[in-house]
C-alpha cells in the first residue's frame, strides 16, 4: 500500500507521529473513505493482527451509514483504550493498538496479534494426576486460565507496566479476602521500584524482586501451574505473571512449599503422606550423604559397622586420593551430566547420560579413582535431589551440599554438625516479605516470644 | 548489569576457596585404608616377665571384594610389656597403619588373670575413648591369644565368629553369658553383685570355638566356675533368657519341657533391717518338648505341677551353690542396699548374713500344650 493517496485532511497528530516512527518499513497510515465519510487509521502492521483489524475496524466503516454511526461503534468497542496523553501513543501502537481519526475525535483500539497464546504442558512440575496444561507465554491467556480456575469475585487482578524497554506487564493476582495487606503493598512497591533495563522472564523478575544481590534460597516460588497458583491463591498469597513468560511467581513463600507438589492434594492421605516423608528424606540425603561420607571414613570410621567399614576400606585400596578429592571428584561429575542432560536437545541427551552414567562409572571404579561405595554415594545424591519438587531449591541445595563437604573436609564430624547448623540457622533467619522462612508453626509467635499478650 | 559483573569476583574467590580444598586437609584427616582395625583385644600373662603383659590383638584386614574373598583376613601382633599401654604403643610399631581401636568388639582375658590386678588391667580400656564400652568382655581358658587365633571354617569374609557369640546378634542360647565391657566394670565395683564372664574354650584341633560355662569374678579370690547347667539357670535368674529346656520326672514319666518365656522376681525379706531371707518368684511358659508317653491334654495342671517342683529344686541347688562360695551373682545384695537408707555399715551387714541366708523360691510353670496333636 503506498501514501500517494493520503489526503490533504490527514490529522496533524496522525501525520507528526508517523514522521516520529520513520524509517520503520511497517507505519501504516491508510485513509477509509466512502463517499463524503473519512476516517485514518494509523498502526503498526507488525504488531496488530489483520484480520481483527479488518474485521472490527475497516470492515464496519463501509457497512455504517455515516462517520457518526461509526464514531459510536468504535466508542462502544469493548477494546478500546483511553488516550491517557499524547505522548503515550507511539507506545501503544508498538503494543499493537490502532490509532484511528474519525470526524477530529482520536480513538486507540486494541488490535494486537499474539503468537504465544498457546496453552504449553507442563514440563516442569509434572504430575500424574491433575492438570496436565500449564500456562502460555501470553499474559491475558493466562489471566484467562486463572479466572477460568478461580471464579471468585474477590479475586483481583492489577496491571502494572514495566518501565524497562519491554514495557511488558506485570500482573498483580490475590484473593482480596485472603492477602496479608502489607505484604500486598511491600511487593507492589518493589515493583514500582524496579531500576532495570531488561526483564524478559519471570525468573529474571524474581532475581530483581528478591531485594539483595547475593542470594541462595529463592524467596519467591517460580510455577508453571495453574493449579498450584489457585492452590497459593487461596492460602491468601500474591501471584505475579510477566508477560512473554509461561511461569508465574508466587510470593511469599516458605521453605517448605518447595517440598510441595500438588501431587500432594491429589492423593490418598497415607499415600500422601508417604512421599512427603520420602521427600524430606531426599533432601537430607542429597544435601548430607557426600559430606557424610568424608566425615565418616576420614574422621570416625567407628560409626559404621565393622564388616561395613571393612569393605568400605577395602573398596578404597588403590584409591590414590583422600575421600574428599573423590567425593569432589565425583560429585563434579555428575553435575555436569547434570547440566549437560539440562542443556542438550532431548535426543542426544539420552545417550549423554548413558555415556556418562554407565560408562564413566564403571571405568572410573575399574581404574581405581574412586570406590564402589563413592559410585552408589553419588547415584544416590543424584536420585535424590531429583525428589524435590520445585527445581530452584533443589538447585539451592546442591549449591548447600558443596559448603557442607568443605566444613566436613576441614573440621571432621564436628565441622558436619557445625556447617549443618549453620545452615539451619541462615534459613531461620531469612524471610520472605515479611515471612519467616524457615518457621516451624508449632507455637503461636506470641508463645514464642513469651508475651502474655501482643 | 553492573552488579553482574561485580558477581565474579564472588565467584573468583570461592573458586580459590574450593581449590585450596583440594590441597589442604586438616590433622584429624586420616583416610580409611590408612587404618586397621583391632577387633579384638586378647591379655594373657607375660611369659618372660613377672606381673606384665602379653597383649594379642587381632586385625581384620579389608577386603577388596567380599565375593571373590574366600575367608577372612586377620592379622594378629603380639608383644610383652609391663603395661596394657606400653604393650599397645609398641605394637603401633609393628604395622605401617593407625590402630584403629574403634571396632574393638570383644576384649578376651586369660582367666589366670581374673583375680588379682584386675583393675590394673581394666582402667586402661574404659580410661582410652575409642575402646567402645559396649564391647564384649570374655574369658579365655588356656590362653587368650589361643582363643583368638581360632579361625572356625564356618566363618566367612568380614565377620567375627566370636563377636557372634553374645547378645542375640547370632546365636541365641541361654548357656552363653553376655558380659559388656561397662557391665563388667560397674559389677566389679559395686558391693553387693559379683561380675559373671563367659568363658571361651576352643575344641583340641583349635577348629571350635565353644562357650556354655561362666566365671563368677570376684576380686581377690580365686574365680567359680559355673558348669553349662549353672549358667544356664544363671541366665534365665537374670536375663529371662528363653530356650530354656528343661528335663522332669516323676515315676516313670519323663518328659522335656521348653521354656518360652520366664519372669523372676525376687525379694530380699528383713526383719528390722535385717535380711532373713530371699523370696524368689519365677513364671515359666512353655510347652512339652519330648515325651516318653502319650500325654493327655487333661492332665496339663499335673504335668505343670511336676515340672515345678523339679525347676525349683535346681533353682534352689544353683541358688545354694553360689551362696556356699559367698558369691552374689544375681545381685542380691546390691538389692538390698537399695533398700536400705544408706549407712557406712550396711554392706558389712549383709555380707554377715548372706552365707545364711535361706532361700524361698516358688516356681509357676504354665504349660500351653502337650506339644502334640491327640
Amino acid at each position: 500500500m503506498t501514501n500517494s493517496k493520503e489526503n490533504p485532511t490527514t490529522p496533524k497528530l496522525m501525520v507528526d507521529l508517523k514522521e516520529q516512527m520513520n524509517p520503520s518499513f511497517d507505519v501504516m497510515l491508510i485513509p477509509l473513505q466512502l463517499e463524503d465519510e473519512v476516517a485514518f487509521l494509523l498502526y503498526l502492521k507488525t504488531a496488530v493482527d489483520g484480520d481483527k483489524l479488518q474485521s472490527i475496524i475497516i470492515k464496519p466503516f463501509f457497512e455504517m451509514k455515516s462517520a457518526q454511526h461509526y464514531g459510536a461503534y468504535i466508542q462502544s468497542s469493548p477494546d478500546l483504550l483511553a488516550i491517557k496523553s499524547e505522548d503515550n501513543i507511539p507506545l501503544e501502537l508498538t503494543k499493537g493498538s490502532v490509532l484511528i481519526a474519525v470526524q477530529q475525535n482520536f480513538f486507540l483500539i486494541d488490535v494486537k496479534k499474539v503468537n504465544t497464546s498457546t496453552v504449553q504442558q507442563t514440563l516442569m512440575e509434572p504430575t500424574v494426576y491433575g492438570p496436565q496444561q500449564a500456562l502460555s507465554e501470553d499474559i491475558l491467556t493466562n489471566l484467562n486460565i486463572i479466572r477460568h480456575r478461580y471464579k471468585e469475585p474477590t479475586l483481583k487482578i492489577e496491571i502494572l507496566e514495566l518501565k524497562d524497554k519491554t514495557h511488558n506487564d506485570i500482573a498483580i493476582i490475590y484473593d482480596e479476602q485472603t492477602v496479608k495487606p502489607a505484604i500486598l503493598k511491600t511487593i507492589q512497591k518493589r515493583i514500582k521500584e524496579l531500576d532495570t533495563t531488561l526483564i524478559q522472564s519471570a525468573g529474571e523478575l524474581q532475581l530483581y524482586l528478591n531485594g539483595k544481590r547475593f542470594t541462595l534460597f529463592p524467596t519467591l516460588m517460580l510455577t508453571e501451574r495453574p493449579d498450584r497458583i489457585c492452590y497459593n491463591l487461596d492460602a491468601g498469597k500474591v501471584i505475579l505473571m510477566i508477560d512473554g513468560s509461561p511461569h508465574a511467581l508466587i510470593a511469599p513463600v516458605v521453605f517448605f512449599d518447595f517440598m510441595v507438589s500438588m501431587e500432594d492434594n491429589y492423593h490418598l492421605f497415607w499415600v500422601t503422606s508417604f512421599t512427603l516423608v520420602l521427600r524430606y528424606f531426599g533432601l537430607i540425603t542429597c544435601l548430607t550423604l557426600p559430606a557424610l561420607y568424608v566425615a565418616i571414613t576420614s574422621y570416625n570410621p567407628d560409626i559404621f559397622r565393622t564388616e561395613l567399614a571393612l569393605t568400605v576400606a577395602g573398596s578404597r585400596i588403590g584409591v590414590p586420593y583422600p575421600s574428599f578429592i573423590e567425593v569432589l571428584f565425583m560429585l563434579v561429575f555428575m553435575e555436569l551430566l547434570t547440566e549437560a542432560s539440562i542443556r542438550l536437545p532431548k535426543a542426544i541427551s539420552a545417550t549423554a547420560t548413558t555415556v556418562g552414567g554407565l560408562i564413566l562409572g564403571t571405568a572410573a571404579t575399574e581404574a581405581a579413582l574412586t570406590s564402589n561405595i563413592m559410585i552408589i554415594i553419588v547415584s544416590a545424591v543424584a536420585i535424590s535431589s531429583f525428589v524435590i519438587p520445585i527445581n530452584e531449591m533443589s538447585f539451592s541445595i546442591r549449591f548447600c551440599r558443596y559448603i557442607l563437604l568443605a566444613f566436613t573436609t576441614f573440621f571432621g564430624t564436628v565441622g558436619f554438625i557445625l556447617g549443618f547448623l549453620g545452615i539451619l540457622m541462615f534459613l531461620i533467619n531469612k524471610e520472605s516479605f515479611g515471612e519467616p522462612y524457615l518457621k516451624m508453626y508449632w507455637k503461636s509467635r506470641r508463645s514464642e516470644k513469651g508475651v502474655k499478650s501482643e | 548489569m553492573k552488579h553482574r559483573f561485580k558477581n565474579y569476583k564472588v565467584i573468583v574467590v570461592a573458586a580459590m576457596y574450593f581449590s585450596c580444598v583440594f590441597v589442604l586437609a586438616g590433622c584429624g584427616f586420616k583416610d580409611i585404608d590408612k587404618r586397621v582395625f583391632v577387633t579384638g583385644i586378647g591379655i594373657d600373662p607375660a611369659e618372660k616377665e613377672e606381673g606384665g603383659y602379653k597383649v594379642t590383638l587381632k586385625l581384620s584386614l579389608p577386603v577388596a571384594s567380599i565375593k571373590s574373598s574366600t575367608g577372612p583376613n586377620y592379622e594378629y601382633l603380639v608383644y610383652e610389656g609391663e603395661t596394657l599401654a606400653e604393650a599397645i604403643r609398641i605394637l603401633e610399631t609393628h604395622t605401617d597403619k593407625i590402630l584403629e581401636f574403634g571396632h574393638t568388639k570383644i576384649i578376651v582375658i586369660n582367666e589366670e588373670l581374673l583375680q588379682e590386678n584386675m583393675k590394673d588391667f581394666m582402667d586402661y580400656f574404659v580410661r582410652r575413648s575409642d575402646i567402645q564400652l559396649i564391647a564384649w568382655v570374655a574369658a579365655a581358658k588356656t590362653s587368650a591369644e589361643s582363643i583368638l587365633r581360632v579361625e572356625p571354617s564356618a566363618e566367612s569374609a568380614v565377620s567375627s565368629t566370636l563377636v557372634n557369640f553374645f547378645g542375640s546378634n547370632g546365636t541365641e542360647s541361654p548357656f552363653i553369658t553376655s558380659t559388656f565391657l561397662y557391665e563388667f566394670r560397674r559389677d566389679m565395683l559395686s558391693d553387693g553383685v559379683d561380675a559373671v564372664l563367659p568363658l571361651v574354650e576352643a575344641t583340641e584341633d583349635k577348629k571350635e570355638l565353644i562357650v556354655n560355662k561362666s566365671l563368677v569374678v570376684k576380686e581377690k579370690s580365686k574365680p567359680f566356675e559355673l558348669t553349662a547347667e549353672q549358667s544356664k539357670y544363671y541366665n534365665t535368674l537374670l536375663n529371662g533368657m528363653s530356650g530354656f529346656s528343661y528335663k522332669a520326672e516323676k515315676e516313670d514319666l519323663t518328659f522335656v519341657i521348653n521354656m518360652e518365656k520366664t519372669t523372676v522376681h525376687y525379694k530380699v525379706i528383713m526383719d528390722d533391717g535385717k535380711p532373713t531371707s530371699i523370696k524368689m518368684n519365677v513364671k515359666m511358659i512353655g510347652v512339652i518338648g519330648q515325651s516318653n508317653k502319650n500325654l493327655a491334654l487333661n492332665n496339663l495342671k499335673e504335668y505343670d505341677k511336676i515340672a515345678a517342683e523339679a525347676v525349683k529344686k535346681k533353682i534352689t541347688d544353683f541358688l545354694t551353690t553360689v551362696q556356699e562360695k559367698n558369691l552374689d551373682p544375681i545381685g542380691f545384695g546390691l538389692r538390698y542396699r537399695t533398700m536400705m537408707l544408706y549407712d557406712k555399715n550396711t554392706i558389712s551387714e549383709w555380707q554377715k548374713a548372706y552365707p545364711d541366708l535361706p532361700f524361698d523360691v516358688s516356681v509357676d510353670v504354665a504349660l500351653k500344650g502337650t506339644g502334640a496333636i491327640e
